[in-house]
This record gives structure tokens, sequence and C-alpha cells, in this order.
């Protein structure tokens, strides 16, 4: 009962503590990273990019070819972004190596 | 029971009967000593890797609302079910912005639901009791809606006494819950995740199936779309209006694209903040591990587009239009469809999948919702030193009592209903982000000005929606609303509501230099991957963990 929670892999666990920001020390990846993602959201969210019918790919009309299409490239687009995320980490520190 | 073709009937009786045998077996799978703690029975152990936590997740995400209500929404409407699409490819970005943030800070605190972390994070017991209600509130209806999705292949196929006691006529459904509720109570999250791997092989095959194959059957696509686009411009002499739309159209012609835009934003952003969804992230065993999955998830959604599709396909075949019509009721429209269009082994093979995959999601909202009980409602308020025994019999019977709910909801209440209180679900569930998503990044937010916000989304949400007339319905008809003219997702409506109050109220608040509460957890913990889980402990949520 007087144990915390967390005690076995606590705050105070050096593995899991990170003291230098990764986004300041990496800029240029850091801003592809958050443009990836921005527009992974905005290219489904603004409608008027696809709501249309023409051009027809095969017999799917472009609006419903978009949303289908859309799947595997969000995918590789999140999948890049990870890829990039490891970047973020500083080679030596904990977390880096513990990967 | 009436015309039951036997065929159809003994396969989805024996799928059942296997997933119920994997169910029970499933309490001994990556077995613990110590299974009398929540993080075993509640989180499976917080053990799954990639593998395990993409079919969880894939069969947590995609529930027979996925099957059922949204090709009905597009063989009704058109075009505009197909948000549904468009929000599960935003899902995804969304979620990998903040769900591993989320998984982190819970593994190093060993929360086991969203409203532990509310908890730590603002030293706020009223603030995490909104949490938990708000979580329990909105699993009732969408695991109700599973009932429905349940019903309705029950209802093509002919299975049901002809009684005219709702509670006598919708026997077999009964026993397919009450098969599921005890297995749950014994595997915990375990069950689910056991079953997942049959029912996404199910959905896989009879998917794809049926993507290649009905187009044959109904001359090709280009007469598919065709057909949907003739029938959704055609008027209805009822209403004096097109029947639908087939592609969203643009503000000149009486706007659909907003709404459309906002359903998709609102149910994304509602998704991964859904409790059920939650518990099955912090089953993963690594936090690479959730970020993976955000990647491959989307592998799912491709299915989700597929599907949808089944909606035009049952606008082409005029028997399964005609069927649904005499019905009267849209959700039939995926059953009626395999029905005339299968030959009867496979129709049984595509409704077991249905039937199952309406299962395991069923059984994870049940144990999210009973997790948010015990641990954030009965520990909290009730019984301060449950030890982890007690904490885990209680989420068991928690469990059980929540399906019942669930299935009064699905008897008692018209089926257009549940699907608007599906929707009406996610409109409330909207209303903890700030708290939960907010809470992630910043500390700034002030504990009260959050509640408020939420009392007020809350409340809004809940009559406008309430508010909404249809032709059909004078309640409840839909959750879209007009606002300044534009028809937008009431949800939506309400979380811009809702942030403004915690914004001003924050303002005013600190400048009152009102107590923010404490926090519990540091900036690095947010990114933390410790390999393995918290050893368990009793001390569960409480102040002062910080304090050694």
């Amino acid at each position: 009962m007087a144990a915390p929670p967390s005690a076995p892999r606590g705050p105070q666990d050096s593995t899991i503590t990170r003291t230098q920001n990764p986004v300041a020390a990496h800029p240029i990846t850091s801003a592809a990273i958050g443009l990836l993602v921005t527009a992974a959201i905005f290219c489904t969210l603004f409608v008027p990019i696809y709501a249309r019918i023409t051009p027809k790919i095969g017999a799917f009309p472009f609006f419903y070819f978009y949303l289908l299409a859309y799947m595997p490239l969000v995918a590789l687009d999140l999948w890049v972004v990870t890829l990039l995320q490891r970047r973020l980490r500083k080679p030596g520190t904990a977390d880096g190596g513990a990967r | 029971m009436s015309h039951v073709n036997a065929t159809t009937f003994t396969i989805v009786v024996i799928l059942f009967l296997v997933v119920t045998l994997i169910g029970f077996a499933a309490a001994r799978w990556r077995r613990a000593e110590d299974m009398l703690h929540l993080n075993e029975w509640g989180l499976a152990g917080r053990g799954f890797g990639t593998f395990i936590t993409w079919f969880l997740l894939g069969g947590d995400l995609y529930t027979a609302y996925t099957f059922i209500a949204v090709p009905a929404l597009v063989f009704g409407s058109g075009s505009i079910g197909f948000f549904a699409v468009s929000y599960t490819i935003m899902a995804f970005p969304i979620a990998f912005i903040f769900l591993p943030r989320l998984w982190s800070v819970s593994r190093v605190h060993n929360y086991i639901t969203p409203a532990d972390f509310i908890r730590g994070r603002y030293g706020s017991r009223g603030l995490s009791l909104s949490m938990a209600f708000t979580g329990i509130l909105s699993l009732m209806p969408y695991i109700a809606l599973q009932l429905v999705g349940i019903q309705a292949v029950l209802t093509v196929m002919g299975v049901g006494t002809s009684s005219t006691n709702t509670y006598v006529k919708d026997l077999p459904l009964f026993i397919a819950f009450l098969v599921l509720a005890i297995y749950t109570y014994v595997s915990g999250l375990r069950a689910p995740a056991a079953i997942s791997f049959v029912k996404d092989t199910l959905i896989y095959v009879f998917v794809l199936v049926a993507v290649f194959y009905i187009p044959t059957r109904l001359g090709g696509w280009s007469h598919i779309f065709g057909t949907a686009q003739t029938h959704f411009a055609a008027i209805n002499p009822e209403t004096k209006k097109p029947n639908g739309t087939f592609i969203p159209t643009s503000h000149a012609i009486g706007s659909t694209q907003l709404d459309f835009a906002t359903l998709a934003l609102g149910s994304a952003m509602a998704l991964f903040v859904y409790p059920h969804i939650i518990t099955g992230t912090l089953a993963s065993r690594r936090r690479k591990f959730v970020k993976r999955n955000m990647s491959l998830l989307p592998a799912y959604s491709i299915l989700l587009g597929l599907i949808a599709l089944f909606g035009y396909m049952a606008v082409t075949d005029p028997v399964t239009a005609a069927n649904v019509k005499k019905s009267g009721n849209a959700q039939l429209a995926v059953p009626y469809l395999f029905q005339h269009m299968f030959p009867s082994w496979f129709a049984g093979i595509a409704f077991a999948g249905i039937i199952i995959g309406a299962l395991v999601p069923a059984a994870i909202m049940a144990i999210a919702a009973a997790n948010l009980f015990t641990r954030n409602i009965f520990k909290e308020f009730f019984k301060p030193d449950a030890s982890p025994a007690l904490e885990t019999k209680m989420s068991q019977w928690a469990s059980l009592v929540v399906k019942l709910g669930a299935l009064v909801f699905a008897v008692e209440l018209p089926h257009t209903f549940s699907i608007n209180l599906q929707l009406l679900g996610g409109v409330w569930i909207l209303q903890i982000s700030p708290m939960l998503v907010g809470g992630l990044y910043t500390r700034w937010f002030h504990r009260w000005a959050l509640l408020t916000g939420w009392l007020a989304g809350m409340i809004y949400g809940t009559i406008a929606a309430y508010n909404v007339k249809s032709a059909t319905t004078s309640h409840w008809a839909a959750s879209s609303d007009i606002v300044f003219g534009h028809t937008v997702y009431i949800g939506l409506t309400a979380l811009v509501i809702n942030a403004v109050i915690a914004v001003v109220l924050t303002l005013i608040l600190k400048a009152a230099k009102v107590p923010a509460g404490a926090d519990e957890t540091l900036p690095h913990q947010y990114t933390a991957d410790p390999e393995q889980a918290p050893v368990p402990q009793p001390a569960g949520v409480g102040l002062g963990s910080v304090s050694d």
C-alpha cells in the first residue's frame, strides 16, 4: 500500500529519462514530420479536392477512387513518419539504445 | 422459426461454437502467475506485440457498426455514408499524434483507464469521475449497436421465434450474448484478443470475395455506380427531395460537403478517445508497437471502403432493394444482399463473420466500461482500500452488468434510433478530448475550467441531438445540425463550445489563483518506452505518488 504504483520503473528511473528536447535538436526533421501528419489529415478533411465524379478511374468515379487509394498512402505516410522520428532520438542516449 | 436455411444456420452455429471455445480457452493464453490483478483481466498483462495489437485494435475499431450501419447509411443516403471512410483515414494520423504519449504515461504510472490518467494529471476526482461517466455512457449505445448488428443478421436468417414479446422473440440474441458475457467474465481481454484472429480472417475472406464476386453478378462496377447515381438523383415522391447524394455537393445546391467533413473529423477525433480503443492500446507491450500499428491499421480501412460500397450493390440489386423496402429497415441491406448473392454456405460464413465481428468489440467495450467503473467510481469513491483481487472481481461483475444494460438498450429502442445513439455516443465522448488530449500536452488548462467546459458540451450536444427532426421521427433524427446556415456535426460544435469555455475559465481561474491541483506526471514520462510493465502495486490511483 505504501509503494507508489510506478515504483519499479518510476519517474526516477534513469533509463526512461530524457533531458534533451529532440524537436529543438532536429528542426528540419521535426518540420517534415509535422507536415506529413498535417497533410494526411488535411487532404481528406478538405472535401472539395475530391468531391467530383470525373476523372473516372476505371469504373470508379473520382470521389470513390480517391478515398480507396488514400488508405495505402496514409499507411505509407505514417510509416515514413515513424522512420523520421527515429532520427530525432540522439544515438547514445538510453532511449535510442533501448530500441 | 420460419424458413431458416439449414446450411447457413449450421455454419453460423459451428463457427459460433468454435469462437466460444477459443473465448474460454483464452483464459490460459499467456497466463500470468497472479491472474487476480486488473492488469491481467483488464489489459491481458499489457504484453501484446505488434501482431496481436494489430488484430486486437482492428477487431476493436471495425465493429458491426462498420459492417451493417455504414453500408446501411450508404444504401439510404448515398455519399454521405462515405464519411466513415474519410474518418478512418483521418483517425490514424490524429491518433499518431497523441496515442503514444498516452501509452507512455500510462505505462510509467500503471494507469489502467484514461480516467486514471486524468486523476493523476489534474489531481481531481471530479474530473476523473466525469471522464469515467462519459466513457461508460457512450459505450452503452455502442455495445447496443453491436447487438443490433447481430439482430439484423439473425432477422435475415429467419432465426427467432414468432412470439410478439420482444424478449422471447430475441431469444437467440440473448443466448449469443449470454455466452459472450460468460467468457468475457472468465478470460477478460484475452478472449476478444484471441477471437479477433478468427474474426478478421472471416471478414477478410468474405469482403474480398464479395467485392470481386458480387459485381460480376450485378453487371460490373460501371453498372453499380451508374444505378446508384440515377437512384440518388431521383426525386423521392414523399419528401420532394432527391433520394440522396452520389457525390457530396457544394454549397450552391445545399451543402453536404461541410457535413461530410465535420462528421468525419468529429468521428476521427472521437475514435481514439473511446475507452475501449484506449484499453486495446494500453494492452500493447511497447510504445513503438503502438506507433507501428498506426501505419499498419489503415490496411483495415481499405476493407471499410469496400464494405461501404456494399450499400451501392444493395441499391443495384433489385431483389435486395425490394426486400429492404418491405422490411422498412435499412440495416438489413447487407445481410439481404449476401443472402441473395451468395450460395447458402458462403452466406453462413459471411453472417458468422458479422456476428463474431460484433462480439469482439462488444467484449472489449464491456471490459473498458467495467474497468472505468471499478477504478474510477467504485475504488475511488466507495472502497479506496480495495485489493487488486477485489478490483478484478468487481470489474468482472461490472462487465456483466454493462452487457445487460446494453441488451435492454438494443431490445427496447427502435433500430434507427440506435445508430443515432452511437453517433450521440460520439458527441459525448468527444467532450472529454480537451481534458484527455489537451492534458497529454499541457497542464495549462485548469481542472474546474475543463469540468465546466465538459458539462456545457455534454448538455449542448444532448439537447441539440434530441431536437433534430426528420420526416419520420421527431427526435434524435440525425447527429448533424444547422449552425449559422451550415449543416455541421453536433459533436464538433459542442466540442468548440467546450474548448472555448475551458480556455476562458482557465484564464479567469488562474487570475483568481484558484488551486490547480497536484500533477504526478513528469514531462519525460510522456515519451518513455519502458520495456516491462511496472510490477502491479496495490496502491493504484492516488496522489502524491511522486513524493519518493
